[in-house]
């Protein structure tokens, strides 16, 4: 018999409400958060976690975030709305909660981030393009802006106008934004597929040969690999290496610093079209974890064909150890300034450079993007003064936040490239601070269906049950045991994170924004109490009973 | 110095509002609007327009105890009167209005806009009318009172139901200056400027610069007046929204460069009274993704956004006294 047909549902002349990132915009946007770009894990591993497999250790990363990912999709669906994960916690914990562990992991410590991005862009991309174009075309004056990138004041300088530039793009409209983020993808896939298709098409003797040949064209050095190498042996490092689970389970939190961020459009959920619809943020969320995932093994599996173990640990030796001997021009040896390295092509290398230029860029824009929503949904909750939430009337984007994330930026960049120390002790807190915040959204996910019920139920991801248990109670639960698994590491293992400071203060300075964070609820609290209003009020759900 | 002080005097008490708008017939969250009055102790609700819903789901009987409807693009058997009971809930909280009927019925409307045009206004009037009826029961023996009136979207049909059945703690303050305490009045209109969608109440700008000219005229101190103007002001940073291409239906986003064009659609009209009156607040809406506060001089103006079809009401509490804003709060309860 065949099956009636569905009455159609009548409408009648009313407005309607439409949203305006696409979907596919939001995974590129999580993808090149999660920075196919990021060498942490290729750099650091080798001689940080001797033994430790790369390739495993990615794998690892990606299903300890997977259900971190998925419970992310039942938040993005239940509640898209900007400001994401403090909406999330503040809906489940309470706005005191979710607004001091926001604020202060979020808010405050992407500030290293917008430091962070400068930095890449300076030695991963201005630094290595610019000594790759010297040595293929002989203008030593290429050779010279390289290696000055690659020093504290030209990385201070690239950061503040990287930071200047990406402030200016994005309160012009995020429209803009969202239009040069294609610029940036195609760029980027370019780059990143020519570096790989580089590896998979070289071998281990080669690249040590092509090494040896950039370092006397930049440096004058002879016989740079195996000066290097000697120095590294002699430094203690280990290039045969037995195999080491400990070591292959802690690459999985290095690995995890880039695909954590799967879930980071969710800060701007308010502007995803269709972002209520539980495929959309599969698509978007956990779509992308598997794509950049996959990307990341690709890069090991081609490093490793290519490059070999032993370049590998002599850069790590430069990475890790800060040895200058694995140093080409004052640079780090990254992943694609070995590429350059291999090529005599000045197009080559102008297409790696730019790629790695606009993935740094990228970061740093997703700072901004991310934070201003969030301090933007803090200022109407009435938890930051009502000026950040304020939007410009002819730009309709949040200048007041993206200023004061620009200036309070400033002296960040300064201190992490100039005051001993800074980078290794925050940019590993950085990693520990980003964690949490998904750690506990995760358990926010869990608790979804307890503590926010009517919201849960008239989302789509309800109807998603084990026995009488929500699946994302399930999903959250394990999904915030594998987070807190890779936040103890950077607060515990010497080798991942805060621990390898060996500096008190380095826990001291995490308390205190936390702390700060506290107060600054505490105050505005007993401000708007004063004028006769509870902040508490923002995130309460009314009966409708 | 006094034991007892009025609200909304100087140095007394400020009057507490809850504003909301924009529910488009969502029962679930026309109920927390009327449970806010006693969950943020606020002394008067005050909506901003747009009561009616958008939607009309049909549910036809087949033969036996079961029906079908269409929602969301897919076919609903229901098979029980449990389930039909626990669809009609579902019809309620999304804000959809819904009628069972049997197939010749159905087909009677199906494509013939007035039929279904009036079949809107029956129900959404019957809705509005039950809606009235609830305020007066819950607010009944509080001091609190309800302020609702009209949006664009509402058909004027629908809305004879705020005079017909308000009592006591309802008062229709549609195009009208009502008091809100002993020292504030507030004016309201419900009209917008024209928008791609023709709903039933826009006007053109410089009618609804008429209209609240008007209003004006009979206030005599209009900083100690609130503005309730279900339209945004112009450009203000709360009325910015795609613009949207009128010529095919439904309306559809105007894309420039692969990307979405971005406008304000609010009302200049608006904008000027604000500028020019420098009323105690402007509370708006209309503009359902353009959540935000701007300031007109000492003006501060709201638009609190809606998210109804979630069943989560978005609104602003605002605490005023004499003629001035002393606190204010968005909650997304």
């Amino acid at each position: 018999m065949a099956e009636a047909a569905a009455p159609q549902v009548f409408t009648r002349r009313a407005s309607g409400l439409v949203r305006v990132m696409s979907p596919y915009s939001a995974f590129i946007y999580n993808i090149l958060t999660m920075g196919i770009i990021f060498p942490w894990t290729y750099i650091n591993g080798p001689t940080a976690l001797p033994g430790g497999s790369l390739i495993i250790g990615i794998a690892l990363a990606f299903l300890f975030e997977l259900p971190i990912a998925l419970a992310y999709a039942w938040l993005a669906t239940s509640l898209p709305r900007s400001g994401g994960d403090y909406v999330f916690q503040s809906r489940v914990f309470g706005g005191g909660f979710g607004f001091t562990i926001v604020f202060a992991f979020f808010v405050v410590w992407i500030l290293q981030w917008v430091a962070l991005s400068g930095w890449l862009m300076a030695t991963l991309g201005i630094a290595p393009t610019f000594l790759g174009l010297g040595v293929a075309t002989g203008v030593s004056w290429f050779t010279s802006v390289g290696s000055w990138a690659a020093t504290a004041n030209g990385i201070i300088v690239i950061s503040i106008i990287n930071a200047l530039v990406s402030f200016a793009l994005l309160v012009s409209g995020f429209r803009n934004y969202v239009r040069f983020q294609y610029v940036m993808w195609y760029a980027i896939l370019i780059s990143f597929g020519i570096v790989v298709i580089m590896f998979l098409a070289t071998d281990p003797v080669t690249v040590r040969a092509k090494l040896d040949g950039f370092a006397l064209a930049v440096d004058g050095t002879k016989h740079w690999f195996a000066a290097a190498k000697q120095a590294a042996v002699a430094a203690g490092i280990s290039f045969h290496p037995p195999f080491w689970v400990f070591g292959t389970l802690m690459v999985a939190p290095i690995a995890w610093t880039s695909l954590q961020w799967a879930s980071y459009s969710v800060e701007q959920g308010g502007e995803i079209k269709n972002a209520h619809v539980f495929r959309n943020q599969l698509f978007i969320i956990v779509g992308s974890l598997a794509v950049t995932a996959g990307l990341l093994v690709l890069l090991a599996v081609a490093m490793q064909h290519g490059v070999g173990g032993d370049a590998m640990r002599v850069a790590s030796a430069g990475s890790w150890f800060l040895l200058p001997t694995s140093f080409i021009g004052g640079a780090i040896l990254m992943p694609n300034l070995i590429a350059i390295a291999l090529t005599a092509s000045p197009i080559i290398i102008l297409l790696i450079g730019v790629g790695y230029i606009l993935n740094s860029f990228q970061i740093v824009c997703n700072c901004y993007i991310g934070t201003t929503r969030i301090m933007v949904a803090q200022g109407l909750d009435g938890l930051l003064p009502d000026w950040f939430s304020r939007v410009h009337p002819r730009l309709k984007t949040p200048v007041n936040a993206h200023l004061a994330y620009f200036l309070a930026a400033i002296p960040v960049i300064i201190a992490y490239n100039k005051v001993a120390d800074w980078s290794l002790r925050w940019a590993l807190g950085v990693t520990f601070a980003n964690g949490v915040v998904f750690m506990f959204s995760a358990l926010a996910a869990g608790l979804l269906p307890y503590r926010a019920k009517k919201v849960y139920d008239a989302s789509p991801g309800a109807k998603y049950k084990i026995g009488n248990t929500p699946l994302v109670t399930i999903l959250g639960v394990i999904g915030f045991v594998t987070a807190t698994f890779m936040v103890g590491a950077f607060l515990l293992v010497p080798e991942l994170g805060l621990a390898y400071s060996g500096h008190g203060i380095t826990y001291a300075v995490i308390l205190g924004t936390v702390v700060l964070g506290l107060v600054i609820y505490f105050i505005m609290r007993s401000v708007k109490r004063s004028q006769g209003i509870k902040v508490e009020y923002a995130f309460a759900e009314i009966p409708p009973e | 110095m006094p034991r007892f002080r009025k609200k909304g005097q100087a140095t007394s008490e400020p009057t507490r509002l809850f504003y909301a708008c924009d529910i488009h017939g969502s029962e679930p969250t026309y109920r927390k609007f009327l449970n806010a009055a006693k969950f943020y102790d606020v002394d008067a609700l005050v909506f901003g327009g747009d009561l009616m819903g958008k939607m009309l789901v049909p549910i036809v009987r087949n033969a036996g105890n079961t029906w079908r409807a269409g929602l969301h693009g897919q076919n609903h058997h229901i098979t029980s009167p449990e389930e039909l009971a626990e669809f009609k809930l579902k019809l309620d909280t999304l804000g959809f209005y819904s009628f069972e009927c049997d197939s010749e019925e159905y087909a009677w409307y199906e494509g013939h806009q007035d039929r279904i045009d009036a079949k809107f206004d029956v129900l959404a009037k019957e809705k509005l009318g039950q809606w009235v009826q609830l305020a007066e029961e819950r607010l009944a023996g509080s001091h609190v009172r309800i302020y609702l009136c009209g949006g664009n979207d509402d058909t004027d049909a629908c809305l004879s139901a705020l005079d017909e059945e308000a009592e006591d703690r309802v008062v229709n303050c549609e195009n009208r200056i009502v008091s809100i305490d002993d020292e504030h009045v507030m004016a309201t209109v419900g009209y917008s400027t024209p928008t791609p969608w023709d709903t039933p109440r826009e006007r053109t700008d410089e009618q609804i610069g008429e209209v609240i000219d008007k209003l004006m005229a009979d206030v005599s101190d209009p900083s100690r007046c609130v503005f309730n103007f279900h339209c945004p002001p112009l450009d203000s940073g709360l009325d910015t929204c795609m613009r949207l291409d009128a010529s095919v239906w439904p309306p559809a986003p105007v894309i420039e460069n692969g990307q979405p064009v971005y406008y304000g659609a609010g009302s200049q009209s608006v904008a000027d009274a604000l500028d020019r009156h420098q009323p105690t607040v402007g509370l708006h809406g209309h503009i359902h993704e353009s959540r935000g506060l701007t300031n007109y001089g000492r003006t501060m103006a709201f638009n609190p956004g809606s998210e109804y079809g979630e069943g989560v009401l978005r609104g602003l509490i605002v605490a005023i006294r004499s003629g001035e804003v002393i606190g204010h709060q968005f909650t997304s309860g």
